[in-house]
């Protein structure tokens, strides 16, 4: 292929990707009842009929509660096993990588059906966000193990031996070496783990209480009835939060999120 | 200002004994090299001085006290490792300060050392740069004087120039030599590279297998060498065969070799007719018109621009390289004498 | 280990609360489903007393099953089949190419991983739908009478799929791409090998560890898609994982869902073996 070629032909595929999530936005912008185009003129009203609506804005809260609650858990269980992973780890360490991504190996739908007769098995069941929380931990869970090895892999023992050389303990070492050079893994994969939280679906879909719908559940189950641009207005606010979490960290911290 | 006394350490991984009951006294103020190819032994060795690595046998004394049993952090000794390794977040004077704060010195006092130190390794006016905004060469220096910042003990130094490249490396030589005088500190110096140990120590330790296969003054381990591999290891070398003539009970020995009888130094005694090895240094040697020494030809010739190196054949067969500065030139298949002062050949062993 | 550092027990309590979560919320639940999957149906409850291997045969001597596995695998198949071919590219002019906008083109390709699942399957609907965005404008220039059935079949959850699992073939082979050293290609030139053959033959086979990652993937995850097949599929075409779903939320026949959806599971894996030991043996023998 030649690099003219290539170039459009690359053009095309970002078009693909991209054409999808362009439609949602255009489409939230719509005056009429139903998803037309072109569209008949250009509103914010759908917009104010989301905020107005109760069932979306509970939703936008649990997943926010959720995606707080999941990505504080797995940030500190994948951070601490991420520090015995490259420090510590001998001869099984290749066992430990294997496991610690094996929530993102294995199909979602098996885990979600495993963890939701687990639960009902040993009586916790699903009437509080428990079960739902430990699935979105064990699905976040790989993402930050990923994001904090990455930024430990590079950390130059060597540092941490100069530390002890000028009269650093342990904890001083830690604190003051340590944490602040691995400090954008951590956070990278805190945020990676939020974003991939809040849009987690089948975990949801099959871990959720009564009343307790995430935003992605309420979109599925209003969408498989209903067909207004509301949806689409929900969906734009959606993206637009998750963007400006990821501008924030790439942007304003400087951050790298290591996705494999 | 510390003595350090090693007595028989010994390091063992499974089976292997990377460091196999080494002894050494350094002197206070003392400059010592580990000098060694890799996997000798002299930076585990350094390391347990340091206290990176447990000890499994034997003994490190700082002034007489074990310290065997001090972790790193208490020992208070300065370390510089092969790639500084300088903290990447903090800058200069922070990087200075981390050990100063480990000690809880006083902040008037801490930025007066810390200026003063800057200036001694020639930074001034840098303390407000990262790591990365600095060269290797200043990188090098900032690493030096954190580590002579808190005035410890001792000075340790693993392979601190590798990472320069050759003019910057000879520099640093000569700057880190100066600055360890004036300090007056002991320092354990860990390389590979015989030039740098030869110009920067007081005395040279060469290591093999994790043993000390010689310790001794620069010139000593040079002109004088235990063994083969100390001989090969610190520099080019002629080995001259001989038998002996007369073993001699004065410390003296008669070989005769293709230069001649050549009477060296032996406290040992040999029976006539032993084979014995000499070592001849190339630039022990003189080229002359034929007649003078052993008769040899000239086979080929490499210009290094001060020097020209040759390889010349020996009558009887024997090759031998020679240096020499290049105002007598020879061609190739010319017949040259060979002669090389008496007091130039070494035998091998003589001081076993 | 050296002295100072953490001895005993110390570095152990840092991967315990991970051995135990996986522990009792990955294996035992995983465990138990095979349990499950051998129980007796429940009449009014979940699961009955006893056990029985029935679940297994009535999936096996079920066609309506058989044809569905099939149906999910030709999906999944395609669906891997067409992000190799539509993003190998993609992923060689990120990894190789100079660009001005490399980093725009590859906040591009990681773009669809960051807006939800569910929005983007949405997005789809809009485009494919009968009244969609494709149909319409097709209509409105006159190229068709008709409205193109693009959704409601295989067609439209296959591009759906293909959209939504992208990012994870290219992200792979960029990556595998980006670890073959350039000088191989210039190597491979300078010994007489025209363009497309260093490709060919130093290239492809060395990014071939990416390229394999990236097609599992690809495979497992929309073997186990639910979302988008559920949105574009209706209740027309239906695959396993949306047959499973639906018969565990709507019917609570849970052995024979677990059965289900093991036996899903276990196809797929079988497939990744095959495939990954076919692959293999190419790398072999080029």
């Amino acid at each position: 292929m030649s690099r003219k070629v290539l170039t459009v032909y690359c053009l095309l595929v970002y078009a693909f990707l991209l054409a999808p999530i362009l439609v949602v936005v255009g489409a939230s912008f719509n005056a009429g009842s139903f998803l037309t185009f072109p569209p008949q003129g250009l509103s914010l009203r759908w917009y104010v009929t989301f905020f107005n609506n109760e069932v979306f804005m509970r939703a936008i809260r649990t997943s926010l509660w959720v995606a707080a609650v999941s990505t504080v858990i797995s940030t500190l269980i994948g951070t601490a096993a991420a520090l015995y992973y490259v420090q510590h780890a001998g001869r099984g360490k290749e066992a430990i990588r294997i496991a610690m991504l094996s929530p993102l190996l294995l199909p979602e739908v098996l885990t979600a059906i495993s963890l939701l007769f687990f639960v009902y098995s040993v009586g916790i069941g699903t009437q509080t966000m428990f079960a739902m929380i430990v699935g979105h931990v064990l699905i976040t869970l790989p993402f930050v193990f990923i994001n904090v090895s990455a930024s430990l892999e590079t950390f130059d023992p060597a540092w941490d031996m100069a530390a002890r050389s000028l009269g650093a303990g342990r904890f001083t070492r830690f604190r003051r070496i340590m944490l602040p050079l691995i400090k954008p893994g951590v956070i990278g994969g805190a945020l990676f783990a939020f974003i991939i939280s809040f849009d987690i679906f089948t975990i949801s879909f099959m871990l959720k209480g009564i009343g307790t719908s995430t935003l992605p559940i309420q979109l599925f189950d209003y969408l498989r009835t209903n067909f207004t641009p509301e949806a689409a207005a929900v969906s734009t606010v959606s993206i637009v939060l998750t963007l400006v979490v990821v501008i924030v960290s790439e942007k304003v911290l400087g951050l790298r999120i290591h996705r494999f | 200002m510390t003595e350090v006394s090693i007595e028989k350490l010994t390091k063992t991984f499974g089976s292997a004994r990377a460091v196999d009951g080494i002894s050494v006294r350094i002197a206070n103020g003392e400059f010592i090299s580990l000098l060694g190819p890799s996997g000798c032994g002299k930076t585990t060795t350094l390391k347990m001085i340091a206290g990176f690595e447990d000890v499994s046998g034997g003994a490190i004394r700082f002034d007489g006290q074990d310290v065997v049993n001090v972790p790193a952090e208490k020992r208070d000794i300065g370390m510089v490792f092969q790639n500084y390794a300088l903290f990447p977040h903090m800058t200069v004077e922070q990087n200075l300060a981390f050990g100063l704060e480990m000690r809880k010195v006083a902040k008037p006092e801490m930025r007066s050392r810390i200026s003063r130190v800057l200036e001694m390794v020639q930074l001034t006016g840098y303390a407000e740069r990262y790591p990365r905004q600095l060269s290797g060469g200043q990188q090098q220096r900032v690493a030096l004087g954190r580590a002579l910042v808190i005035e410890p003990k001792i000075l340790l130094l693993d392979e601190p120039l590798a990472n320069l490249d050759a003019k910057l490396r000879e520099e640093m030589r000569v700057f880190i030599r100066d600055l360890q005088r004036r300090v007056g500190i002991t320092t354990v110096y860990v390389t590979h590279d015989q030039a740098e140990a030869m110009t920067m120590s007081d005395r040279v330790v060469v290591m093999f297998g994790g043993r000390i296969a010689q310790i001794g003054v620069p010139a000593d381990i040079y002109e004088r060498p235990e063994n083969l591999d100390v001989a090969q290891f610190v520099g080019q070398v002629n080995l001259v065969k001989g038998t002996v003539r007369e073993g001699g009970s004065d410390g003296r020995c008669a070989v005769e070799t293709t230069f001649g009888v050549i009477e060296v130094h032996s406290a040992r005694m040999h029976a006539p007719g032993t084979a014995v090895t000499l070592t001849l240094r190339p630039e022990a040697i003189e080229l002359g018109a034929p007649g003078k020494g052993a008769k040899g030809t000239v086979l080929s010739s490499y210009y290094s621009g001060s020097l020209i190196d040759y390889r010349i054949e020996l009558e009887g067969g024997d090759i031998i390289h020679t240096q020499a500065f290049p105002h007598n030139r020879f061609a190739d298949k010319e017949r040259v004498g060979v002669y090389a002062p008496a007091d130039r050949f070494w035998l091998l062993g003589a001081a076993a | 280990m050296t002295p100072g550092r953490t001895k005993g027990m110390g570095p152990y309590l840092l991967i315990l609360p991970a051995v135990l979560l996986l522990g009792i919320f990955l294996v035992l639940p995983y465990l138990n489903i095979v349990l499950m999957s051998f129980r007796v149906p429940g009449q009014g409850t979940p699961y009955g007393v006893g056990f029985t291997a029935g679940n297994y045969v009535k999936f096996f001597t079920d066609s309506f099953y058989i044809l569905q596995v099939v149906n999910t695998l030709w999906i999944g198949l395609l669906t891997t089949a067409i992000c190799l071919v539509v993003g190998f590219p993609v992923a060689w002019q990120l990894a190789r190419a100079d660009m001005k906008f490399r980093g725009l083109a590859y906040g591009l390709v990681l773009s669809p991983l960051l807006v939800g699942i569910v929005i983007r399957s949405y997005g789809w609907t809009i485009l494919l739908g009968n009244n969609g965005l494709i149909n319409r404008t097709l209509l409105n220039i006159g190229l068709i009478e008709r409205p193109l059935p693009l959704m409601y079949n295989a067609l439209g959850i296959v591009i759906a799929l293909v959209h939504v699992f992208l990012p994870f073939m290219i992200l792979p082979i960029m990556a595998a791409i980006q670890g073959v050293d350039p000088s191989l290609h210039a190597a491979a030139r300078s010994l007489g090998a025209s363009k497309t053959t260093a490709f060919r033959r130093i290239i492809l086979p060395l990014s071939l560890p990416g390229i394999q990652a990236g097609c599992i993937l690809v495979f497992v995850l929309s073997l186990s898609a639910y979302v988008t097949p559920s949105l574009i599929g209706g209740l027309r075409v239906k695959t396993m994982a949306v047959t499973v779903v639906d018969a565990l939320i709507d019917t609570f026949q849970w052995p024979f869902g677990s059965a289900l959806a093991l036996c899903l599971s276990v196809t797929g894996a079988i497939a990744v073996v095959i495939f990954a030991r076919l692959t293999r043996m190419k790398w072999k023998a080029s």
